[in-house]
């Protein structure tokens, strides 16, 4: 009862408009202050908690920044040439190479939004020229994008890792089938209204084209390598070298040294416009100044910026979930669930409805540092393994976020195509359509998400 | 409706800030990583890294508000006509300042014992100091030293005793402070809204900078 | 009030961080609660927290002083930030069984101690057991030798990080969540720890077997903090610290039982348990032996005398 007060008061707020952190946050406190013994102190003690006790939370700013360094180097651009180079010849070839560069890009990036903006921008207003509906163009970028959370690096399962204390590096590992699985989904789609519809098809540059891009595009890949590589090691044969959180850390720094210094599209040795970037050769001393460099700060500022908007609302998602816990909610909701007498296959559709709902209301990191801790235990009773269970809940924040009202997705593709956000909504349902099905696949068939982390560190063990 | 981009001097202070913190935490945290690869080890990093960030989102909070950049919903507040928009931006601003309120009066209590100081007497609204209190001065970090610039702390907060490590009070400092610019930026708000100045005080996503951006070349180049 | 508690009744939140089956102080925790609900019921009622799902080790103490949680049952390493005495616990070979630390404890030096903090509103009230700390790695660990230039996991603990200075390993602090994961792929080699607690979070599975040097001890202490014990009616004071004095013995005695199934159940899934020879063991005494001198200073000389007068009558 106490608790139904709590969630509608959260809605409620949001829906006046009230930021979504300070929603959370004032319904948290004043939950504390009608129903506990606790003090402000302690609200106060669990904000800074939000960082001190959860440093696998590091992981977001970190890859927030390397994708900012990406997007502001030039990658995407190298990115979508290599796409085009090997996909652009079929019948909806450009649509189709526009959904491959979203997955290499998710692969690079931890964020949907940051996908779509990367390669929408881009790919959107050259599917128009080459004689694509705007709808159309804008549909395939808005769903491609939210692959940005499935495939790794994912700030989604970052925050889901630190709210059920799993691997982290266990998730991203679960999330590649799934992600390549999807992509190809969405391909297929695309291939098939292509071939109905006869939408355009593009010239075959060549395999030379193929290993141009390719080779251009390389330092910006190599990135998934050195993320990987340094997570997992070559089993048998190296040692990884850095823990996840790590592997962020590196991961910015790396793209930094590539946006500067190899594309040169940002920093000291940047020129505006054609002209051809400076080597670094002729400039050496560049290799200190970069760091001070307008370009850098800037960089910087954005991913830090983004970071805080983010982790505010992370953060007072956390004292709800506090406050929650103090009054020993999650337990008793396992207790009343259990004895409802509820099967792994009504829970996980429950859950999935929750979800659902709640994403069409909130931000998929807050809300899933919320739900997390709340259906968690009850799926481990069920005997649902905890990184299917990751699996299925970004799923559903990747349908969250293009549906309305709140769609991140919808939102950001808007404005990055210029068309209003209900023709959005409906050039996007086709696709919706086909992520729907996806996520009826990896609900019910769990191996998909736990064969290769199974494979690569063993089965998961529940210690709790 | 917002995306005034920095230009005051205020601005550049908290932009570049912003910066250095987030710059300072990547280096610190690969600097640990090479440092393994040599076998040795930076014993603070890890700590140090994670205070960096609750000061980048506590401080950065109170910037975002002064941008408009927090997230919401707006769906729900476009449906409305004018008048009634400025309604409900009233109403949110005012839960958005007591909140602000409520948490500087727990980050003020949280932390004064830490630093020697009372905290305030009441349950949600402060109703003077505390009479008596134990200080917790004393209760240092886990793993950072104790800087040698920072010496004076201790005749100040532990009686002369030498610190070995940082004092708790220095990280958590961040706390009163943050909440007090967060009230600060929200009356500000309120301000601008009272005036009729803006009609909403959040931003529908987070990339919203990144869009007007790319609008902007899209309008340049086609 | 909390939720399942009655009007009325006093509310004792009780806030750990470990699992609240198959460890020694998660299984103590549930006794004490069940215990102290049908013992005091009406007048008395304990909320146990298991896992961190509350407050973590290291915000745990800061709430109690701040009235927020009643009881906890942190590693003595957390109380070294209230007096450094509790070092003596994390220095290496000072004890040379449970048997010898629970002596210790229960010697005047031990009981002291629990005082020790009354003046920054802390009061001790039992010493929990877990056992005695194991040594393992990703190769065979038989002489302080082998463990040169190998990065272990510690906790933060300026002992812990001197004990692996001490013989040439090189000590890494990582969140505790991310420990199984480094262990794995080799971001760390090796670390330390109870049988219980290796075999509850799996490390033997990634490693190469387990060495079974006893070196250290990890213990908890059950604490409240001075001002709640003051605001509890004589009567009400005595009965529950009467229960958890109860409690405290009869779990203490199968603390050790505990960690000996948990050996049990490593070597049963197949990994290696190295024992020490006497003259081994006395090569890894000698090699980390020196650090009890770095930290004579702030444990007290006498202290030391007494555990080992202890190790010298077991
Ligand atoms: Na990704
Ligand atoms: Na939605």
């Amino acid at each position: 009862m106490e608790v139904s007060i709590l969630f509608i008061m959260v809605v409620g707020l949001m829906l006046i408009g009230v930021p979504i952190a300070v929603s959370l946050g004032m319904s948290s406190v004043l939950f504390l202050l009608w129903f506990s013994d606790s003090s402000m102190a302690s609200v106060a003690q669990t904000l800074f908690s939000a960082f001190e006790g959860h440093s696998t939370l590091l992981a977001i700013p970190f890859f927030i920044l390397a994708s900012t360094f990406m997007s502001t180097g030039g990658v995407a651009l190298r990115i979508i040439r290599f796409s085009i180079a090997c996909v652009g010849h079929m019948r909806g070839g450009l649509a189709i190479a526009g959904v491959f560069s979203c997955m290499i890009f998710a692969a690079l990036s931890g964020s949907s939004p940051a996908t779509v903006v990367a390669i929408g921008s881009i790919v959107i207003g050259a599917m128009v020229k080459a004689g694509y509906t705007k709808e159309f163009a804008a549909g395939v970028i808005c769903n491609a994008g939210t692959l940005g959370i499935l495939i790794p690096p994912s700030i989604v399962m970052v925050v889901y890792a630190a709210a059920v204390d799993v691997s982290v590096g266990r998730m991203f590992l679960a999330g590649v089938i799934p992600g390549l699985m999807a992509g190809f989904m969405l391909m297929i789609a695309i291939y098939v209204m292509a071939r109905i519809k006869n939408m355009p098809k593009g010239e075959w540059a060549g395999w030379r084209e193929v290993g141009a891009s390719f080779h251009e595009a390389g330092w910006g890949l190599s990135l998934i390598a050195v993320i990987m590589l340094g997570i997992y090691g070559v089993p048998g044969l190296y040692p990884a070298i850095f823990t996840p959180t790590e592997a962020a850390a590196v991961a910015s720094v790396y793209a930094f040294l590539i946006a500067n210094f190899v594309y040169r599209d940002m920093g000291p040795l940047a020129v505006e416009g054609e002209g051809e970037n400076k080597s670094l050769l002729k400039k050496p001393h560049t290799l200190v100044t970069a760091f001070f460099h307008r370009d850098t700060r800037d960089a910087l500022f954005e991913a830090g910026k983004l970071t805080v908007t983010l982790m505010f609302i992370i953060s007072m998602a956390l004292i709800l979930k506090h406050v929650l816990t103090d009054e020993q909610v999650p337990q008793n909701v396992a207790k009343a669930i259990l004895a409802a007498g509820f099967g792994p296959i009504m829970f996980l559709v429950a859950v999935n409805v929750i979800l659902l709902i709640g994403g069409q209301f909130m931000e998929p990191s807050g809300l899933l540092m919320i739900v997390a801790p709340l259906v968690f235990p009850i799926a481990m009773e069920l005997g649902i393994d905890p990184i299917h269970l990751g699996i299925i809940m970004v799923v559903n924040m990747e349908i969250g976020m293009i549906t309305p009202p709140v769609g991140l997705n919808l939102f950001v593709t808007s404005g990055v195509a210029g068309m209003p956000m209900m023709s959005v909504v409906r050039a996007a349902l086709p696709f919706l359509a086909v992520l729907f099905v996806f996520l009826i696949i990896v609900t019910y068939v769990p191996i998909i998400s736990t064969f290769l982390p199974d494979l690569m560190m063993g089965p998961e063990i529940i210690t709790n | 409706m917002h995306s005034n981009k920095g230009t005051s001097l205020i601005d550049e202070i908290e932009e570049t800030l912003i910066a250095i913190i987030l710059g300072a935490m990547t280096l610190i945290t690969f600097a640990n990583v090479v440092v393994r690869q040599m076998d040795g080890n930076i014993l603070w990093a890890l700590e140090s890294t994670v205070f960096l960030f609750g000061w980048l989102v506590l401080l950065g909070a109170s910037y975002a508000v002064k941008k408009g950049a927090h997230l919401g919903v707006d769906a729900v507040i476009n449906l409305f006509p004018a008048k009634g928009r400025r309604a409900l931006a009233l109403i949110s601003i005012t839960i958005c300042i007591v909140f602000s309120f409520l948490m500087l009066k727990g980050a003020w209590d949280y932390w004064a014992n830490f630093a020697n100081l009372p905290g305030t007497n009441g349950r949600w609204f402060p109703l003077g100091f505390e009479d008596s209190f134990r200080g917790k001065g004393w209760y240092e970090t886990n793993d950072i030293p104790h800087p040698a610039f920072l010496g004076w702390m201790e005749g100040f907060f532990n009686e002369g005793v030498a610190y070995e490590k940082l004092p708790r009070l220095v990280p958590y400092m961040v706390l009163p402070l943050s909440m007090a610019l967060l009230l600060f930026r929200y009356i500000q708000v309120g301000v601008s809204v009272w005036r009729g100045d803006i009609d909403r005080i959040v931003a529908s996503h987070e990339v919203e900078d990144e869009i007007a951006e790319v609008r902007e070349r899209l309008g340049e180049h086609g | 009030a909390a939720a399942s508690c009655e009007e009325g009744e006093i509310v004792i939140k009780f806030a750990h961080v470990t699992a609240a089956v198959n460890h020694p102080k998660g299984i103590a925790a549930s006794l004490l609660e069940s215990r102290v609900n049908e013992e005091m019921n009406g007048v008395a009622c304990m909320e146990v927290y298991p896992n961190s799902t509350l407050y973590d080790d290291n915000k745990v103490l800061e709430a109690m002083l701040q009235g927020d949680v009643q009881l906890a049952a942190p590693s003595l390493s957390k109380f070294e930030k209230f007096t450094k005495q509790y070092r003596i616990f994390d220095l290496p070979f000072m004890f040379k069984s449970v048997a010898a630390v629970d002596e210790f404890q229960f010697s005047d030096a031990g009981q002291a101690m629990k005082d020790s903090m009354q003046n920054r509103g802390l009061q001790g009230l039992q010493f929990w057991h877990n056992g005695m700390k194991q040594l393992s790695a990703n190769k065979p660990l038989i002489l302080p030798t082998d463990a040169e230039g190998l990065k272990f996991r510690v906790q933060s603990s300026d002992v812990l990080v001197a004990q692996m200075d001490a013989i040439g390993a090189s000590p890494q602090k990582m969140a505790f969540a991310e420990v199984y994961g480094a262990l794995q792929q080799g971001v760390v080699d090796g670390q330390e720890n109870t049988w219980t607690n290796i075999f509850g979070k799996k490390f033997f599975e990634v490693q190469d077997g387990i060495t079974e040097t006893n070196h250290g001890i990890l213990d908890y202490m059950v604490v409240a903090s001075v001002d709640w014990l003051d605001s509890l009616d004589a009567d009400v004071r005595d009965q529950l610290l009467t229960i958890l004095e109860e409690v405290t013995i009869t779990r203490n005695a199968e603390a050790t039982m505990l960690n000996e199934e948990a050996k049990a159940s490593v070597i049963a899934a197949g990994s290696e348990v190295r024992e020490l020879t006497v003259e081994q063991r006395a090569i890894w005494v000698e090699a980390m032996k020196p650090v009890w001198e770095q930290f004579s200073g702030d444990v007290g000389q006498e202290n030391i005398d007494a555990a080992q007068a202890i190790n010298a009558g077991l």
